[in-house]
């Protein structure tokens, strides 16, 4: 088995910040944020946040929107999956002082959100989705700032509980997972780029719902409302042959699942039902040992976002030299301590 | 600087042709990025019978003088080359961007249409370009003309035509649904024509679990004539593609709202209404064993069966069989369940038999059976029947060894409990 390549990668993620012209980093620039979280957080897990420019920080206040949210980059409009990544890197670089707190949280309480539904839910902006995911970044994001009285947690863990299905597992909502003429197809057969890039296929899986979902609740302090052996089981039958692991039923693994379900499994405490050993063989063997990066599955192209959950899955796995990370902030472990047990 | 400016007009004047494309072909169903080299090729299909006006590739000026195609439009099929994407995106964004800030400081009807005429073709290389989604929920929650909204879901059909799985795309629908829902009398046929449209994007992006997810949202939408007609028809589909997990996941909230009815009975004709309910249950437990015996291995199909069992005995035979008999004496209910789970035995019995020549299909039927029942075990007692069964699967399947022996280990406890009551 190799080892992992830890100069390399930091080398990539740090390329990566600066090749603003691929056709990757083009399409992608309306979540820059997200990416500097998914980049930044991988560099301090390795140890190597140093190597990053200060910039980063007045880079980031300049995509705050006057309601106090945060765009997926300068000029945009705000969404609470960008506020997030701007709480969480200012945590990393311990500068959670620039912000000014009451603003953004009130901001996620009242102009994101739209205030707290009345069932209990969050929505991402002023538009008015509902996601289970948009309640995990609310808690989350709130409880970081120390602002978690400000909302009613008990309605919020009430709703996350109604998302609940049979197998154990949570949805986006309650309840939630053609040949039309000959023409039709037709330029898919010719289709050359794919816009659906890995990232957003990944952004998109059933797993990220039940992470979102058992997260809230553990920042909660209400995993009791979770089957944990019901969850167990579907969880750890996300594992395939290979020692991945995959997001739904008959699909294939993906890298990024190491995070999203090893995650919800050390959160609700079976984590040994897995084959650990397979799995960081799986992760290892995603690495890109020329170029640095990791990839969904073996031999794949690399990109920052599966770099990112590689390595937060060997941090979860134990991986020695990789900092430890909390399976529910999702940031290494000594800067939720540096947040929590400071004040 | 002045190669800049070069590529900069070049970029601007991309821009305006494709956006007069879009103008002047409204009918545009599909969008798709060509490579250069394709468009030589797909020149020869379409054959020398046309003439070069009706040939469907649009040159500008520049891409004519140095010979090279940039669009093709053709049947409302338009193709853009990969070769100018980036300038073309960059050229769009710009444009938004600075009729997007304008807008917003002042409400003027001419930047209104410059802001959607600029994201249009900004979606159409970005699909998630979340701005650009917000900008035209606001201008057409502004006018709040029925039109306005029509054309919203079909710019977002047209962006889904190139990326399925566009999360901003299909979430656009919802709020336009959600917009028009209190006052459009068509409302039942918009979600008829939603589900088909699922369909439709389901059949060449297999699993996509984002479509699925928004047919989902449309349940509660639905009438119940609406839930059973599209239990029926969804059946079908589902049969062809008995590994899409998502396409049982809808089936399965379906015939959780159509049993919504059942726990409100007052609501309803409830003897009548209860009886359809434990047929389509019944139907649907018959169709999902015949699919397991052809399709041998499928982890989806025996997933539906978990749900499908465990609300059989839980609330069906229960509740159902309670409130439509109620004179029935419990020990026949009890009697039902028991020859219930005997045919269960006798599934998991005919999908334990691994043929000698080990085919890795039968290997996964026998996995998954074993696991069905064991999984059964946790909601209900089984009792003394299963015994080989933690052998049968620590022997097949020893990756979860750690699983098998913690729920082997439940299932004896509770066997001693009861043989020492």
């Amino acid at each position: 088995m190799g080892e992992l390549a830890v100069d390399k990668h930091v080398k990539y993620i740090i390329s990566v910040e600066k090749k603003k012209e691929s056709f990757e980093s083009v399409v992608m620039e309306h979540l820059r944020l997200n990416g500097a979280y998914w980049g930044l957080t991988t560099l301090d897990l390795l140890g190597k946040l140093d190597a990053v420019d200060k910039e980063v920080i007045s880079w980031i206040m300049k995509c705050q929107h006057e309601s106090g949210g945060f765009a997926g980059n300068i000029g945009h409009d705000p969404h609470i999956l960008y506020t997030i990544s701007a709480v969480q890197v200012l945590a990393l670089f311990d500068k959670l002082d620039v912000l000014d707190v009451d603003k953004v949280s009130n901001c996620i309480l009242i102009h994101i959100a739209g205030l707290q539904n009345e069932d209990g839910s969050f929505s991402g902006d002023m538009w008015g989705e509902v996601d289970t995911r948009f309640s995990y970044i609310a808690i989350c994001c709130l409880s970081i700032l120390q602002r978690l009285d400000k909302i009613n947690v008990d309605k919020a863990v009430n709703y996350i509980v109604s998302c609940k299905n049979l197998d154990g597992g949570f949805g986006c909502t309650p309840g939630g997972e053609s040949h039309a003429g000959q023409m039709n197809g037709w330029i898919n057969h010719w289709l050359f780029v794919k816009s659906d890039s890995n990232i957003v296929k990944c952004l998109s899986a059933a797993v990220t719902a039940v992470f979102c979902c058992v997260g809230a609740l553990a920042i909660a302090g209400a995993l009791h409302h979770v089957d944990k052996d019901l969850l167990g089981w579907w969880l750890c039958e996300r594992q395939v042959k290979s020692g991945g692991l995959n997001g739904r039923p008959e699909k294939l693994p993906d890298v990024c699942y190491s995070w999203w379900v090893l995650s919800s499994l050390i959160m609700i405490d079976r984590v040994h039902w897995i084959n650990k050993e397979k799995l960081l063989k799986y992760i290892l063997d995603c690495q890109d040992t020329e170029n640095g990066g990791i990839s969904d599955r073996p031999d794949d192209a690399v990109d920052v976002f599966h770099t990112y959950f590689g390595v937060a899955g060997l941090s979860l796995l134990e991986y020695p030299g990789v900092k430890a990370i909390d399976p529910a902030y999702a940031l290494p472990v000594d800067v939720v301590n540096r947040i929590f047990l400071s004040k | 600087m002045s190669e800049k400016l070069n590529s900069e007009a070049f970029a601007s004047d991309l821009l305006k042709q494709f956006e007069h494309i879009l103008e002047s072909d409204p009918l545009i169903d599909e969008v798709g990025f060509i490579h250069p080299s394709q468009f030589v090729t797909l020149k020869e299909e379409v054959g020398g019978s046309l003439s070069s006006s009706e040939g469907g590739v649009l040159k500008s000026q520049d891409a004519l003088e140095n010979g090279i195609t940039n669009f093709w439009n053709r049947d409302h099929k338009l193709g853009i080359s990969t070769q100018i994407v980036i300038s073309l995106y960059k050229a769009a964004k710009n444009a938004f961007m600075a009729a997007h800030r304008q807008h917003k400081t002042s409400n003027d009807e001419t930047l209104a249409s410059e802001v959607l005429i600029h994201g249009r073709a900004l979606l159409l290389l970005s699909c998630d370009f979340g701005t650009a989604w917000n900008s035209r929920k606001l201008i057409a929650s502004k006018k709040q003309l029925l039109p306005i909204f029509m054309d919203e879901l079909r710019l977002s059909a047209l962006v889904l035509s190139y990326s399925p799985k566009s999360e901003q795309a299909w979430s656009h629908r919802r709020w336009v649904i959600n917009m028009i829902s209190g006052r459009c009398s068509t409302l039942q046929e918009i979600i008829e024509r939603e589900s088909e449209l699922v369909e439709k994007i389901a059949e060449s992006s297999k699993m996509n679990y984002r479509a699925w997810n928004h047919r989902c949202w449309l349940v509660s939408y639905m009438t119940r004539e609406q839930v059973l007609h599209e239990l029926k028809k969804s059946r079908n589909w589902a049969g062809l593609h008995v590994a899409d997990n998502s396409c049982f996941h809808y089936r399965r909230r379906l015939m959780l709202r159509n049993l919504e009815g059942v726990c409100h009975p007052q609501e309803n004709d409830s003897s009548g209404y209860n009886v359809k309910t434990y047929q389509v249950w019944k139907e649907e437990l018959d169709w999902n064993e015949a699919l397991i015996k052809r399709y041998v291995g499928r982890e989806a199909l025996w997933l539906h069966r978990r749900f499908l069992c465990l609300y059989w005995i839980r609330h069906i035979t229960a509740n159902l069989l309670g409130i439509s008999c109620q004179s029935e004496p419990k020990s026949s209910v009890d009697n039902d369940i028991d020859s219930f789970l005997d045919h269960e035995l006798c599934l998991l019995d005919s999908c334990s038999t691994v043929p000698d020549d080990v085919f890795e299909d039968f290997q996964a039927q026998a996995i998954h059976s074993a696991t069905y029942m064991l999984w059964l075990t946790k909601g209900i007692d089984l009792q003394d029947k299963l015994g080989d069964l933690t052998r049968l699967l620590s022997k097949a399947c020893p990756e979860r060894s750690s699983l098998w022996d913690y729920f082997g280990g439940q299932l004896c406890a509770r066997e001693l409990d009861l043989s020492n009551s």
